[in-house]
């Protein structure tokens, strides 16, 4: 065996999604029938939780176009489309020095990344809760019932 | 995460599978080969992604197969240095974290690259599992089995393989990842 190039391309998830899907993977009961084999199915049930879930190709195009401005390493881009990032908190370790290179930018960014790309089902439900608390801050009572109502 | 390489292989078509149709057959004998096994410095293999030429066909004296030279591409699970995943929670013990991909369980979290301070406490309900908490600003934040836990590839390292194992101790990892807790926005998703 012989390895001709180790690295001919990165991958985002996905687009490794995308990959499995073509080739027949989807959730269940069809799955003894697809040629596919178990463990790329463990991989596809992974991939199915994660943020990639809901992405398009066109949306990835768009987010790599509104990302040259940053003037961001590909792996930190990599890191965003993958993990999609909706707070500055978790643009920190994506990002090397934040704060330094791009400072009032984050916000931006962030706000970039939410509309372009679609949430992943996990995320939608944390969002519907912020919105709920940020509408009835002037009662904290409220608030309060609000966020142990959805919790 | 993912990265695709470019291999090239001797392959040898047994004749059992004379019948099928030629790409058919080497895509088959590729992926029981290949398929989630990983290869030392380039990472779990996924997938074959496609195969670009396929060579020769020879059938060498004394053999009844045929040999091709095959060129194709796998897709590799390779996480690079300073990646950020997502995975879930698989055991605690008092040497730190042991995190799951769902096909992918090497992954390591040792006790000093988890976020400072930190302590553990017993877990009530498995006796040989132990309950990290995060001490911070006089709140206490569990790393329950719940949600999901982030964490940043700190390294990825292929030990290579031993040549005997004494019998009681864990399956042999041919891939480990570590990885670090400590830094703003990973640990559990809840957290933040």
């Amino acid at each position: 065996m012989k390895i001709k190039k180790a690295n001919a391309g990165a991958l985002t998830n996905f687009e490794v999604l995308d990959f499995l899907r073509s080739r027949g993977a989807a959730k269940d009961p069809t799955r003894v029938i697809a040629p596919i084999a178990a463990s790329e199915f463990k991989v596809y049930d992974y991939l199915v939780e994660s943020a990639a879930c809901n992405q398009t190709r066109e949306s990835i195009n768009e987010l790599l176009e509104k990302c040259k401005k940053y003037d961001l390493a590909k792996a930190e881009i990599l890191n965003i489309i993958n993990i999609r990032p909706a707070s500055p908190v978790e643009i920190d370790p994506i990002i090397e020095e934040s704060e330094k290179r791009m400072g009032e930018g984050i916000e931006d960014l962030i706000e970039m990344v939410t509309t372009v790309l679609p949430p992943p089902p996990t995320q939608m439900n944390t969002e519907e809760e912020v919105v709920a608390g940020d509408e009835e801050i002037a009662d904290g009572e409220q608030t309060a019932t609000a966020m142990a109502t959805e919790n | 995460m993912f990265y695709l390489s470019l291999i090239e292989h001797t392959l040898r078509l047994p004749p059992h599978l004379l019948d099928l149709p030629l790409n058919e057959a080497i895509k088959g004998e590729l992926e029981s080969l290949f398929l989630d096994k990983v290869i030392a410095n380039l990472g779990l293999c996924i997938s074959v992604y496609d195969i670009g030429s396929i060579d020769g066909g020879f059938v060498f004296p004394g053999d009844g197969a045929s040999t091709y030279t095959v060129e194709f591409r796998l897709v590799m699970f390779r996480p690079f240095v300073g990646e950020i995943i997502t995975a879930k929670l698989k055991e605690s013990d008092a040497n730190g974290l042991r995190l799951s991909l769902g096909f992918f369980d090497d992954i390591y979290i040792p006790i000093h690259l988890m976020p400072n301070p930190c302590h553990c406490e017993p877990n009530p309900e498995k006796k040989s599992q132990v309950i990290w908490i995060w001490d911070y600003q006089e709140q206490k934040f569990p790393i329950d089995g719940i949600d999901e836990i982030r964490f940043q590839v700190q390294s990825v390292s292929y030990p290579p393989i031993p040549v005997e194992q004494p019998k009681e101790s864990k399956p042999f990892a041919p891939m480990v990842i570590m990885g670090s807790l400590d830094y703003d926005g990973l640990g559990p998703v809840s957290w933040w």
